[in-house]
């Protein structure tokens, strides 16, 4: 399982990226994308948007206001696209690329092997196949969302950071606690 | 004019070069190995015609979208109509959408028309330089009738159509054997439903169009911008599609190419005329000529005495003709042809026209043929105008006058018969005992055929027999969807798919959900969403489901046709729709259903079904750009594995059009994708791109030029481009460029003032 993180300015432009594999049951935090789906991740993540969008100011899925998780949006061919989206505008996206065996294609038993955000609560779907919608996954995701949003907070309440301006952060601490988040939950 | 094909015996060997190209697209000498067998004639006017169908510069058509309707769609938020967004006027088609395919699809769904004559008449027309006999004489003019022709649909409604066709077929493609041999040993069958053939035969197109690039044929970069308004509108997919669909083949799930109407001909050379047609009706009904048992045998005969101006005496034919008017009834013709052959220097000669149909593989043995023949030489074979205008005048007859009114007729009846029955509350009830017990039927022995059993399904051959109510209701769903009465046959189709269900007839199954899809989608009523997603969807996931899947022979073929078709048909919907048509599109793409040309046409074309969905406001909300320009980069990435590097340049650039719109206005620069990697990416697939390019132009130019040196000509040039590859794709979408085919120069002393121009300019 690996995943491709990204966080988009509201013109679209990359402010932060990182790039990490799951944690869960002997992973080793190393994202393993082959080439291919390493030199498509920034595409899928950008083409991604335009699905964003639509769901950002289609009709409210939930009653009251308008959610920040959007849950999973969008998909190529074995790439989904998870989405949370701040109140300024800034997106988070979040690609994941399970692994063959959990995509039912190896036709390995690996399900159980997956990480939180996959097969091992995500079994709803049968065969371990991963499923972007179960709600394990969705609850991982959210997590991990939630622990990125308050430390991407605290960084742009920097008041020498211009997140309005396109600045990329640069932070190591920021990125540090991105990929504590991401080693606690997914 | 002598028979060319003696001279070629060799079979048409083309596909095992091609694959060593198409396989290893870094090798240099791969593709000068293919090219090494392929004669290179860039002049031979004869084949430049047969690329013509892609090679002509697609003029934009005006787009009839009178027929097309805007689906009123509450589903996205940024749709015309929307219920949160409910500005906008509903256009009757997207701005840059052509009907072409959807035209083409109505084309393409054609009567069939089956044409034998006697041995007298075959040689007859043989002596006019035609080897294909009759066949290949009328064939070219059932394609597209001179004049409007009216037809009546169920409720009576009359209505015309221009572009109305029939195929005019061989016995021996609808009996499904070879063909008899002795005067075309490698005579291909004119039976498409081979998805290899189609590839090949695409590919054989884009070669064409990438070697001679800059010759007659105009030059695909300077065709105009490569922008989004263009909407992707390519020559090679409409020849994919149109070769997809060409040459139906004869089987038991539709009926499509079973014949409607058979043509008998005897000519004046024969003896006896009258017994020569009822020999060879008999033939069909009982002997040799006997179609396959799941077709009907009785179609509509229609007879026609070939009048031989020179030999023939013409009151002895008029006699002969009132004779056979009294034995066949009215459906007779005369036809008044000259016997002699016909040169092209002739006053009034006229070269046959080719045929739009043909089959894929018939097509690549015509330029298999051609490219050995010699050059400026036209094989094709002219006959005198007066001929013309007889067989125009004959087809349009039979057209007009019998075929339709036939299938009027049987319409009508069947709609009566069966289908109103089967509608009713006893036909309800009919096939609900059918279903359940077994002692149903014989309450509704009167009603139809069913007699014992409680399916009509013959499980072990797979078919119904023609007289079975399933089957009739097929033909009448056809005949309908044929006649272009879409409500009607959407109608059979819905019911067709629940009888099918329950013989648990998969083939028939999927047939009949994949017309019930496209007939919706055809008809121009507009489509809720909820129809859309509930019904068409559900027909097109099932139709492909159980043409691959569900049973034991896959037939990928017609799912492919499905799922290409659907893609076609939905975009042509605008706003959702298009989602829905780049789902299906990536559908073929997941279940590998198109070999590797096709994969990038598909490509190419869903990055166009994103690319027309329109944005609302300035900002473009809800448009699919970004969508748009990754499919276009990944179908440029395609091409470029396949060695097409004009393709590949035309995909990049409309990828970069589609990033560009929305940030080049801010900075005004040379566009940045929002990616550093993204940036790498493009401009590395550029390079390779232009390293192919230069590559096939050298080989095109020089063919004496060896390989080595070539490659180290490539190397070179991306070595230099490597510093400015912007500038490069400046250059090249600028008029000025392609003046690399100017000599035999080396590409760097061409690169040199280029990389000068971007020190001043660009930094």
């Amino acid at each position: 399982m690996s995943y491709y993180f990204t966080i988009f300015s509201p013109t679209d432009t990359p402010l932060f990226t990182h790039e990490f594999g799951t944690s869960r049951s002997s992973g080793d935090g190393i994202a393993h994308f082959s080439p291919t789906d390493r030199h498509l991740a920034p595409f899928i993540l950008h083409s991604a948007l335009d699905i964003l969008e639509e769901v950002q100011w289609g009709p409210s899925s939930t009653a009251g206001s308008a959610p920040m998780y959007l849950k999973h949006i969008d998909k190529y061919a074995n790439n989904y696209v998870s989405c949370w989206i701040t109140g300024a505008n800034v997106r988070f996206l979040l690609l994941t690329r399970p692994r063959d065996e959990v995509l039912g294609q190896g036709g390995g038993l690996g399900g159980q092997r997956g990480s939180l955000a996959g097969g091992r609560l995500g079994v709803g779907g049968g065969g371990g196949v991963y499923r972007p919608d179960a709600p394990a996954t969705e609850e991982a995701v959210k997590n991990f969302f939630v622990d990125v949003y308050e430390s991407w907070v605290k960084t742009v309440m920097n008041p020498f950071f211009h997140a309005g301006n396109g600045d990329v952060v640069k932070s190591p601490v920021f990125r540090a606690r991105v990929a504590a988040a991401a080693k606690k939950y997914l | 004019m002598t028979p060319i094909q003696d001279a070629t015996p060799k079979p048409p060997k083309h596909p095992a070069d091609l694959d060593t190209s198409i396989e290893l697209p870094k090798q240099r000498e791969s593709p000068a190995s293919s090219l090494a067998s392929l004669p290179y004639r860039g002049s031979n006017p004869s084949l430049h015609k047969l690329f013509e169908s892609t090679a002509s510069t697609s003029i934009s058509r005006p787009s009839s979208g009178t027929a097309t309707p805007t689906s009123v769609v509450p589903g996205s938020a940024f749709s015309p109509g929307s219920r949160k967004s409910g500005t906008g006027t509903p256009g009757s088609l997207p701005p840059g959408v052509s009907d072409e395919h959807r035209t083409l699809i109505q084309q393409a769904y054609a009567p069939h028309v089956v044409v034998v004559a006697d041995n007298d008449t075959e040689e007859l027309i043989r002596g006019k330089g035609l080897d294909g006999g009759l066949l290949q004489l009328l064939r070219p003019f059932g394609e597209s009738l001179s004049g409007k022709v009216t037809i009546r649909d169920s409720v009576g409604a009359s209505k015309s159509y221009e572009d109305f066709g029939v195929r005019f077929v061989g016995m021996n493609e609808v009996l499904g054997r070879p063909p008899a041999s002795e005067s075309a040993p490698m005579r291909p069958r004119p039976v498409g439903g081979d998805v290899a053939h189609v590839e090949e035969l695409v590919d054989r197109h884009l070669q064409y169009s990438e070697f001679n690039a800059q010759g007659s044929v105009p030059d695909y970069l300077n065709q105009g911008e490569p922008a989004a308004q263009e909407s992707g509108r390519s020559p090679f997919y409409t020849l994919y599609l149109r070769r997809l669909l060409s040459g139906l083949p004869m089987v038991p799930h539709e009926t499509f190419a079973h014949p409607v109407v058979g043509v008998i001909a005897t000519s004046s050379r024969s003896a006896t005329p009258v017994e020569e047609l009822r020999d060879l009706y008999n033939r069909q009904h009982q002997g040799d000529l006997r179609v396959p048992q799941w077709v009907d045998g009785l179609f509509l005969r229609y007879y026609v005495f070939i009048h031989e101006e020179e030999t023939g005496d013409i009151a002895k034919s008029n006699t002969t003709f009132d004779a056979m008017k009294r034995h066949f009834g009215l459906n007779c013709h005369l036809l008044r042809l000259k016997g002699q052959q016909c040169i092209s220097s002739d006053d009034d000669a006229v070269r046959l026209p080719t045929c739009e149909w043909l089959s894929a593989s018939e097509e690549l043995a015509e330029i298999q043929k051609q490219e050995s023949a010699d050059e400026f030489t036209d094989p094709a074979p002219y006959i005198p105008d007066s001929d013309v205008t007889a067989i125009r005048t004959f087809v349009r007859e039979l057209v007009a006058q019998s075929m339709i009114p036939h299938m009027e007729r049987n319409i009508h009846q069947w709609n009566e018969q069966i289908l109103a029955r089967r509608r009713g509350l006893s036909g309800r009830f009919m096939s609900l005992s059918k279903r359940w017990t077994t002692f149903g039927s014989s309450r509704s022995s009167s009603a139809s055929t069913i007699t014992s059993s409680n399916s009509n399904y013959d499980s072990a051959g797979g078919f119904y027999r023609p007289d079975a109510p399933e089957a009739l209701m097929r033909r009448l769903a056809d005949y309908c969807f044929m006649l272009r009465d879409t409500k009607l046959a959407l109608s059979t189709y819905e019911i067709l798919c629940t009888d099918y269900n329950n013989d648990k007839a998969w083939q028939h199954y999927a047939g009949a959900a994949e017309m019930a899809a496209l007939s919706a989608l055809l008809s121009p009523a507009a489509l809720t969403t909820k129809i859309r997603t509930e019904k068409i969807d559900e027909w097109i996931r099932s139709a492909t489901y159980s043409y691959t899947d569900r049973q034991r022979s896959a037939t990928p073929f017609y799912a492919l046709r499905t799922l290409a078709l659907s893609l076609e048909l939905l975009r042509l919907r605008g706003t959702s729709a298009t989602d829905d048509a780049a789902r299906w599109g990536s559908r073929i793409l997941e279940m590998n259903l198109v070999g590797p040309i096709g994969t990038a046409l598909i490509t190419e074309r869903i990055s166009a079904c994103f690319s027309i969905r329109p944005g609302i406001g300035v900002l473009k909300l809800g448009s699919r750009r970004r969508k748009a320009a990754f499919w276009a980069v990944l179908a440029a990435q395609e091409w470029w594995r396949q060695n097409k590097a004009l393709q590949a340049e035309k995909c990049l650039d409309a990828a970069l059009h589609l990033y560009g719109a929305r940030i080049e206005s801010s900075e005004g620069g040379p566009v940045r994708l929002p990616f550093d990697e993204m940036q790498h990416f493009v401009d590395e697939l550029r390079q390779k791109i232009l390293g192919l390019r230069l590559a096939n132009r050298g080989l095109g130019e020089d063919d004496e030029v060896g390989e080595t040196q070539q490659s180290m000509l490539v190397e070179e040039a991306t070595e230099t481009l490597d510093a400015s590859p912007r500038a490069h794709r400046k250059s090249l979408a600028g008029p000025s460029a392609p003046n690399i085919d100017t000599g035999p120069l080396s590409p760097t002393l061409e690169r040199m003032p280029e990389k000068d121009d971007l020190f001043e300019g660009a930094v």
